[in-house]
């Protein structure tokens, strides 16, 4: 292993000294002069026409400085489909519908507005399951588009399905669903807009797409009869992301619009509620999945079929069957794939992307039915995998290069730090499920590329300027580590600046796991730049020739001879202060070589795949259906952990967020209703159910990553809930096939598998009484 | 209505005229301007609010600020030394990684406070509990409490690179 | 939240004069945590609230050693009652509840009595002391009375006070020889839980310490009140304590149970573990029980 200075060591992160002081300001802790505070009105109706809105109470009520319903506002378009737009005109499409909004002197004030705006309803059939949905006269959610399926094609078939599910020595086919989660973000969302004089737009807002957001508020602008003006994007600290802030919102519209009629800053900050209920979740899924192999266990196809709820409008998340594919056609060696999904229009709540974008619900289907057919075959789970592991080298039937893989390694790791073959008590067992992510982004925009500039002062100090947005996961040290090992400089000698579209390059945004890899890259490039700068002038200064110089702690030095050194404040001061004086200054524009998926969907996603298994060891309480976790290994393929401690920070809160999906969590959605909008029923794992996690890394540099490194921000959430899944079966003999795996289903999964009603007795024998599930 | 209060904010003796219906979450943030104290749902499920009050971990955002009268108020921004040296758990949540989005931090880190002051040789279940009311969608909390356990003087385990491979071709 | 007014009377007398010249316009307030939350989500609007938190009492739990009562000040937190040695060694059933209702920090300020008094079917506190034969000790303008704990849970939210009565105290007789008792509440996390089910066991055995003596099995979330499930006590008494008798019992209790779905369970689930539940409090009664005749 090559030795460095900076990457590869536990650097706290930048931030983490004011974070732990309080000193960070997120959204809720922003406040402008003449601020006023904006608050949306909602649905009560799940599907319904809007016939009167009537806001002259709320009109005059003193306080009160704006009120907008849908009739009051441009055309503005909302979302990758265009079919959503802040204020809803006509008629409502699901509870979190926004219908009005206020500005008002303070929040108590904006509240009571809002209960003082009557609106007329006139309720219609609506259609809360996406299945129902398809079916021929079902309600429309958007009569324009005549149809609930949207119109996405999100179908490929590689070799022939078909002819190899007729070889196929053994077949499984299962059906899976999963429910929605959510991402819930302790800081919750929150905006502030503000307009100059010029109409200028400057927005602070909570987004993981700075750059995308700026372009839609342009856009927003330009439907506000504002052609031409500038949009500034301001991201305070951010309390987490995980995928939620990947689109522009109803919320930060509606912050522009109230403070362009007002000409005041306006806030709009989310309480606890409306973040559960005016948020998106993760996409529910129902997916039909059979998969083949021959007698050796050799995979020979897999053939998906999938819906996803799309809810009442569209989001980035409905572009997640994108992602899916990836695992789909790329888990493991298969060589006949077909895949087709369809996102339906549904009364409920609008689906989203959520860390992993799709990959874990299809993971879930995947990895389930891969142990089903390795007992089906005879072969032992782990084996079974091995069989059929990627390996560097392979090119998927997609067209997706594996260029480092270690998930053999992964297995092994697992296999060791589980104990996997080690004695099991009743009701213990064990599971396991892998992965595969992109690990160099992926081109889901037209462009996957980061920006970076960076300048060097007369003190050898570096402000690198980076398109990337830090959630919390540490991108921000992450570069900075980068730019000090390029420039043998100290992590304290570099400032990492990425808050503000004023002064930092494009970037596409957070997601897809891309920021260590893309805006890495960039960072890289700026550096590497300036430091052929900094030889060149050492090697003036020092009279030696270029290659016999090398960067040490902020000096440079001659190879042979120690002593014959410049530090390069020093070199920076005299090459400032000289006649005809330089700055050093340098930027770096990093497009991944990502291909666009063509028309049959074949396509490098992504320059590199980050690799990883997971393996659980659990205990199935019998009685009452509980699934304890005893003990968990999450092993990855990363390429090069630039930063250990970060990167273990990613696969703790990942494997965790994942339990929770496995586990307990659910937004339990009563015709389109969100009925635990709190974190009381909404049950996120607390301190008190941590397991033991163990989480190897397997680095197998990767050419193209800085330093080797690929990503890693998903992966941690993807094969968790099949893992758990596998597991219970191993230890109970029950198959799991809804999420989240609630004690409810274990144990009317066992009764069912000893012929056994609900209440415990043996099925068909007549006790006279009858089993009364429902009262 | 309103009270006029006496108590002690993070050290300093203060007085304050304070309405009857201020939550303590309001009051320090709104009133007093202090923003590391956070709100993350209002109701007493999440713990970003937490404050201590009399040496014992309350939150915030169901306390009134009345009840302080008489009492000592310690938030975050209490907790640093008056160089600005940071605190032993200000520097193990850190140092160790306890530290991401940081929305969680200040309430976490007082409610490790809180459990330390009153039981410096805390076991590992006693920290799972006095942070159980604290939730961190982040970090997953394993590297919160090995943040807590070196501050109890232990050292959490290092980071285990299992197998390496070049496979630059 | 909406204004009132914040009154501090500092005792029983001046809060229940204070509260009796509101008119029904004010409420108690102990630590707060179940009013403070109906009046931030509007299902409650008082004029005023008056704190018991500064009304002398006792601070933490007081066995009077000559009649072998156990005192409970009911603006005790459940934070001093956890860390009462006393409850932690002889009434397990009630630190096993104590300990684990909300957080640290719900703890530190939450009261036993405002558990009581709030009188929802998941009351974590409720149960054991109904278990223990709590009695409630009631003041108002009357003065004095004292009604079992068994019988003061009315409805959802709904307690035997009137008007500006005050609870004061639950008194617990003495134990029996030979008791043991646990608790247990059921949900899907380790922590911040409201009870999917709450179910408690309290068992007096005989000399031979197997023959049952006394039996209380206590449910909550059960019933649209915390009760307990009497022909399960009844069918334990006099027989021995087996995993036997204790699922019988648990089918006894289940079949006596009012379970009902909700977005926190479904009804055959909670009816299941009434009567899973019931045998293994009733199993770890019997070794508490048998390990303080050691
Ligand atoms: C996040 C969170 C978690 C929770 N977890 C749990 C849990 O796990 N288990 C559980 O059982 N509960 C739980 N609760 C509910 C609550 O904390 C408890 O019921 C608590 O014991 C209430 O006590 P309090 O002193 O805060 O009551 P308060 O809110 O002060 O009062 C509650 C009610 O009782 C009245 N009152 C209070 N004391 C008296 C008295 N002495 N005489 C007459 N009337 C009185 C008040 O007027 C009010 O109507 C939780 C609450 C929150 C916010
Ligand atoms: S804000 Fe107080 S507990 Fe969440
Ligand atoms: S660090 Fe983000 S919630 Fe804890």
């Amino acid at each position: 292993m090559p030795s460095f200075n900076t990457v590869g060591k536990r650097v706290p992160k930048l931030d983490a000294a004011d974070k732990a002081t309080g000193r960070s300001r997120y959204i809720q802790d922003l406040k402008l002069p003449g601020m006023l505070f904006g608050r949306i009105l909602y649905s009560k109706y799940a599907h319904a026409r809007i016939v009167k809105i009537d806001a002259s109470k709320a009109r005059a009520l003193p306080g009160v400085r704006a009120v907008l319903t849908g009739e009051d506002i441009p055309e503005i378009k909302m979302g990758v489909y265009k079919d959503n737009r802040p204020l809803k005109k006509g008629k409502v499409r699901s509870y979190r519908d926004e219908i009005a909004a206020v500005a008002a002197v303070d929040p108590q004030t904006a509240r009571e507005a809002l209960e003082l705006i009557d609106v007329v309803y006139d309720p219609l059939p609506a259609v809360f399951d996406p299945e129902a949905a398809m079916q021929e006269g079902a309600p429309l959610v958007h009569e324009a588009h005549q149809t609930n399926v949207l119109r996405m094609p999100w179908k490929l078939h590689y070799g022939d399905v078909e002819a190899a599910r007729r070889e196929a020595a053994f077949t499984v086919s299962e059906r899976f669903t999963t429910t929605w989660v959510t991402h819930c973000c302790m800081g919750t969302s929150g905006a502030i807009a503000e307009f100059d004089p010029g109409n200028n737009l400057t927005i602070h807002s909570n987004t993981q797409i700075p750059s995308l957001a700026q372009k839609e508020f342009l856009e927003a602008l330009a439907a506000m009869g504002l052609p031409d003006r500038r949009v500034r994007v301001i991201k305070p600290c951010i309390g987490g992301g995980f995928g939620s802030k990947l689109d522009t919102y109803a919320y930060e519209y509606i912050a522009i619009l109230l403070a362009y009629h007002t000409r005041r800053p306006v806030k709009i900050e989310f309480d606890r509620t409306e973040e559960f209920i005016a948020t998106s979740a993760r996409q529910p899924t129902i997916t039909t999945i059979s998969q083949g192999c021959d007698r050796n266990g050799k995979l020979l196809f897999r053939d998906v079929k999938m819906i996803l709820d799309n809810g009442a409008y569209t989001s980035w998340g409905a572009t997640t069957p994108s992602v899916m594919m990836m695992p789909i056609t790329t888990l493991y060696r298969v060589p006949n794939v077909r895949y087709e999904a369809s996102c339906v229009y549904t009364n409920n709540t609008y689906s989203q992307a959520m860390r992993g974008y799709g990959n874990p619900q299809a993971t879930f289907a995947i990895e389930s039915t891969i142990d089903m057919l390795a007992e089906a075959a005879g072969i032992e789970p782990l084996e079974f995998r091995r069989i059929n592991a990627n390996q560097p080298g392979d090119v998927s039937t997609q067209g997706l290069r594996i260029t480092t893989c270690g998930l053999a390694e992964c297995m092994e790791a697992v296999k060791a730090q589980l104990g996997w073959e080690q004695s099991r008590s009743r009701g213990e067992g064990v599971g396991i499920a892998s992965l595969i992510h992109v690990g160099g982004g992926a081109r889901v925009y037209k462009s996957d590329g980061c920006g970076a500039m960076l300048k060097m002062d007369d003190f050898g100090k570096v402000d690198i300027f980076t398109g990337a947005t830090d959630m919390g996961q540490g991108s921000d040290t992450v570069i900075a580590q980068i730019v000090a090992e390029e420039l043998g400089l100290n992590i304290e000698d570099i400032h990492v600046i990425h808050s503000d579209t004023d002064v930092c390059p494009w970037d596409v945004g957070a997601h897809a796991s891309r920021t260590t890899f893309v805006a890495g890259n960039a960072a890289l490039g700026a550096a590497r730049k300036i430091k052929s700068r900094i030889l060149e002038m050492a090697a003036k200064e020092l009279y030696a020739p270029l290659e016999k110089l090398v960067l040490g702690r902020r000096h440079i030095q001659h190879v042979d001879e120690p002593d014959r050194r410049v530090e390069i404040g020093k070199l920076l001061r005299k090459a400032h202060f000289s006649h005809g004086g330089q700055m050093l200054m340098a930027e770096s524009f990093y497009d991944p070589a990502n291909e666009n998926m063509g028309k049959d969907f074949r396509g490098n996603m992504s320059m590199t795949y980050t690799f990883g298994v997971h393996g659980v060891r659990v205990k199935v309480d019998e009685e009452t259906g509980k699934v304890k976790v005893l003990n968990y290994v999450a092993a990855h393929d990363v390429g090069r952990a630039i930063n250990p401690m970060l990167l273990e920070g990613q696969v703790y809160g990942g494997v965790m967020m994942g339990l929770g999906y496995a586990l307990s969590e659910q937004v339990i959605m009563e015709r389109g209703e969100n009925m635990n909008p709190n974190f009381r029923d909404y049950k996120i794992l607390t301190a008190r159910d941590v397991v033991p996690i163990a989480a190897p890394v397997l680095e197998t540099p990767d050419k193209d990553g800085p330093y080797g490194a690929k990503g890693i921000g998903e992966p941690g959430c993807v094969p968790t809930a099949p893992a758990v899944a596998n597991a219970i079966y191993n230890a109970v003999g029950v198959r799991i096939k809804d999420l989240p795996i609630t004690p409810e289903r274990v144990l009317a999964a066992i009764r069912a598998k000893k012929g056994m009603d609900l209440c415990g007795r043996k099925t068909g024998t007549d006790s006279g009484e009858a089993c009364v599930i429902e009262e | 209505m309103s009270k006029e209060i006496t108590f002690t904010f993070n050290g300093n003796r203060m007085t304050a005229r304070v309405e009857d219906h201020w939550t303590l979450l309001h009051f320090i943030r709104e009133e007093l301007g202090y923003t590391g104290t956070k709100e993350g749902c209002g109701s007493g499920e999440c713990g970003a609010c937490t404050v201590i009050v009399d040496g014992a971990a309350v939150n915030s955002c169901l306390y009134l600020t009345v009840e302080l009268d008489g009492r000592s108020l310690m938030t975050i921004e209490g907790l640093a030394a008056a160089d600005g040296s940071l605190h032993p758990l200000q520097k193990a949540f850190v140092e160790h990684g306890g530290i991401q989005c940081g929305f969680c931090s200040p309430g976490m880190i007082l409610s490790a406070k809180a459990l330390l002051d009153e039981n410096p040789a805390a076991s590992d279940e006693d920290i799972r509990t006095a942070i159980a009311g604290n939730l961190c969608r982040c970090t997953g909390y394993i590297q919160i409490i090995d943040s807590i356990k070196s501050v109890r003087g232990e050292a959490p385990e290092g980071p285990r690179v299992v197998a390496w491979r070049d496979e630059e071709r | 939240m909406r204004n009132f007014t914040y009154l501090v009377p500092r005792s029983l007398n001046e809060a229940i004069s204070m509260h009796e010249s509101r008119r029904g316009r004010a409420k108690y307030i102990a630590g707060g945590t179940d009013v403070l939350v109906k009046m931030k989500e509007g299902k409650l609007a008082p004029d005023g609230l008056i704190s018991l938190r500064h009304i002398i009492g006792q601070d933490r739990p007081f066995l009077n050693t000559e009649t072998g009562e156990l005192y409970i000040g009911a603006f005790m937190t459940h934070r001093s009652i956890e860390r009462s040695p006393l409850v932690q060694h002889r009434y397990p059933v009630l630190h096993d509840a104590v300990k684990n209702i909300g957080s640290v920090q719900i703890r530190n300020v939450a009261t036993i009595g405002g558990n009581l008094v709030n009188a929802v079917p998941s009351a974590d506190g409720a149960i054991p002391l109904i278990a223990l034969d709590g009695k409630a000790h009631i003041y108002g303008a009357k003065g004095y009375r004292l009604i079992d704990l068994a019988r003061f849970f009315l409805g959802p939210g709904q307690c035997d006070l009137q008007g500006a009565e005050i609870l004061t105290e639950i008194i617990i007789p003495p134990l029996s020889p030979r008791t043991g008792g646990a608790y247990v509440k059921h949900g899907r996390r380790e922590a911040m839980e409201l009870p999917m089910l709450g179910v408690g066991v309290l068992l007096s055995l005989e000399a031979d310490l197997t023959t049952c003596a006394k039996a209380r099995v206590c449910l909550g979330v059960a019933a649209p009140t915390p009760f307990r499930a009497r022909e399960a006590e009844a069918y334990l008494t006099g027989r021995p304590v087996t995993e036997e008798t204790l699922s019988e019992a648990g089918r006894i209790a289940a079949g006596e149970s009012r379970v009902r779905d909700s977005i926190r369970g479904v009804a055959w689930y909670r009816r299941e573990m009434v009567g899973v539940l019931v045998k293994r409090m009733g199993m770890l009664a019997l070794e508490r029980a048998k390990k303080r005749n050691e």
